[in-house]
């Protein structure tokens, strides 16, 4: 089961989702204010609970490159960062990557106050310009 | 699948209470702290779940609002370039259709010395023709002789006078029509230009009996657009020819040049007709403002001159009315960055 993948394509108002259980690697890219943000999130959380139950302290990196998400998509962000945390206290590295456009200081203050509540995962902020 | 982004806070509240289940040997006064914390992180979690679908929602009111207005913005800039398009084409037609009343002008003010010209070579041929009857016949008298090589040095002079004149009017009409069909940047004498100009201009002046002035100083050189320069003057022209003055009531146009700093010239074109109505004012330059529109107005006259100077020309108009007549006061760079 450890080598299956997630992935889920953006749409106007949802992000591009890749979870590569191979890799340990996962993704979230572009908008986030879906109309269900549970619908969208969903899958992830399950996901990401069986991954974290099998990972058994292989390393684990969690990328976070958004432009814009709304309240619910930022709890659902929020108990994402909580079960990475977890598992981090429980001895998996983890590395969480936020990434913010240079000017966006909107972007980079949401991925400040995340860090905040984060003590066992290395949390990198990185300043970059849009993929795309 | 549906998923609760409260899970984790609903389990919290699950366990709390089975927690507090097992309180039962602990003080009342502990008992009811407890209680009142539950009950209090319960309905901060309910807060919280409201706050969040009240949020999301306004996020996404805002998300197509901007939608909205980027559809909008973008459909305006599209009317405003389709409106750029459509005034430029206007305007192209409207030079094209002041230059046909150049023609027609040229066609007219050429008339008259070739006309001269053409009744004096006449007359010379009739002339002529009757010396070479009294010469065959032998019978040429001093008299005669002398009426006939008067008649033939009046006749040669107007001939020629009348010919350098059209010479003359083709030379400047050309290069007024080489002005107003180019947006040549060139050097030129202002007051020449001023005088060919109004002198193209002259067959609708005329007819009505308006006086003309110009002043100017002499070799005043400016490096501009002739062309356009040329083209604002025929519509302030027309415009006084149009409303400034009553038909039948010869007026006045002035055209002084004076520089207020060496490097600026300023052009004050007045009319003494009776003046704009203060309520029209402040949009005679507004494109398509136009009291005739009943009679041919088409409202560009005024924003085509509105554009040419501060466009091309680089400079800047003022509109001075009142009931004694209409000045409009250009000021120009003599040299167009």
């Amino acid at each position: 089961m450890v080598s299956d993948s997630l992935k889920i394509a953006a749409t106007e108002r949802s992000p591009e989702i890749e979870f590569d259980f191979g890799q340990g690697t996962l993704r979230f890219r572009g908008e986030s204010y879906p109309e269900d943000a549970s619908a969208v999130f969903g899958p992830v959380f399950v996901a990401l609970d069986r991954f974290l139950a099998e990972a058994g302290g292989r390393n684990v990196l969690a990328e976070f490159d958004l432009a814009y998400f709304n309240s619910s998509s930022a709890k659902a962000l929020m108990n994402i960062f909580q079960r990475l945390d977890g598992a981090a206290a429980a001895g998996t590295p983890v590395s969480v990557r936020w990434l913010h456009a240079p000017d966006d200081d909107t972007m980079r203050e949401f991925g400040e106050d995340f860090q905040e509540d984060l003590e066992h995962v290395v949390f990198t902020l990185v300043a970059a310009e849009p993929t795309d | 699948m549906s998923f609760d982004l409260f899970d984790a806070e609903e389990k919290v509240l699950e366990q709390s209470d089975s927690l507090r289940g097992r309180l039962t040997d602990a003080p009342e006064e502990v008992r009811k702290g407890v209680d009142l914390l539950i009950e209090a992180f319960g309905r901060s979690v309910r807060e919280q779940r409201r706050l969040v679908k009240v949020s999301d929602r306004l996020q996404a009111q805002l998300s197509s609002l901007n939608h909205e207005l980027a559809r909008r913005r973008a459909e305006a800039e599209q009317a405003l370039s389709d409106l750029k398009a459509a005034q430029e084409s206007l305007v192209q037609a409207e030079k094209l259709a002041s230059l046909g009343a150049l023609v027609g002008g040229v066609a007219h003010e050429i008339n008259t010395p070739v006309g001269i010209a053409l009744s004096c070579a006449s007359h010379l041929a009739d002339s002529t023709a009757q010396m070479r009857r009294l010469y065959e016949a032998d019978d040429i008298g001093a008299d005669e002789f002398d009426r006939y090589m008067a008649t033939v040095t009046d006749g040669s002079d107007l001939i020629l006078s009348n010919c350098r004149r059209a010479a003359a009017l083709i030379g400047s009409f050309k290069q007024v029509a080489v002005d107003r069909t180019s947006a040549e940047r060139r050097r030129f004498d202002l007051g020449a230009t001023l005088n060919e100009t109004m002198a193209s201009l002259g067959p609708n002046l005329r007819q009505a009996g308006h006086e003309v002035t110009i002043e100017c100083p002499s070799g005043l050189v400016m490096d501009s657009h002739p062309g356009a320069l040329s083209q604002v003057l025929g519509n302030f022209v027309m415009n006084s020819l149009v409303h400034a003055f009553e038909p039948d009531q010869p007026g006045r146009i002035t055209i002084r040049v004076d520089q207020p700093q060496p490097d600026q010239v300023r052009i004050v074109y007045a009319d003494s007709g009776k003046g704009i109505p203060a309520q029209n004012r402040g949009r005679i330059f507004d494109p398509f403002f136009t009291t005739r529109r009943g009679s041919g107005g088409t409202g560009l006259g005024l924003h085509i001159v509105y554009n040419l100077v501060t466009g091309p020309l680089a400079g800047t108009i003022v509109l001075e009315s009142s009931t004694l007549g209409t000045a409009f006061v250009l000021t120009l760079p003599v040299s167009v960055p």
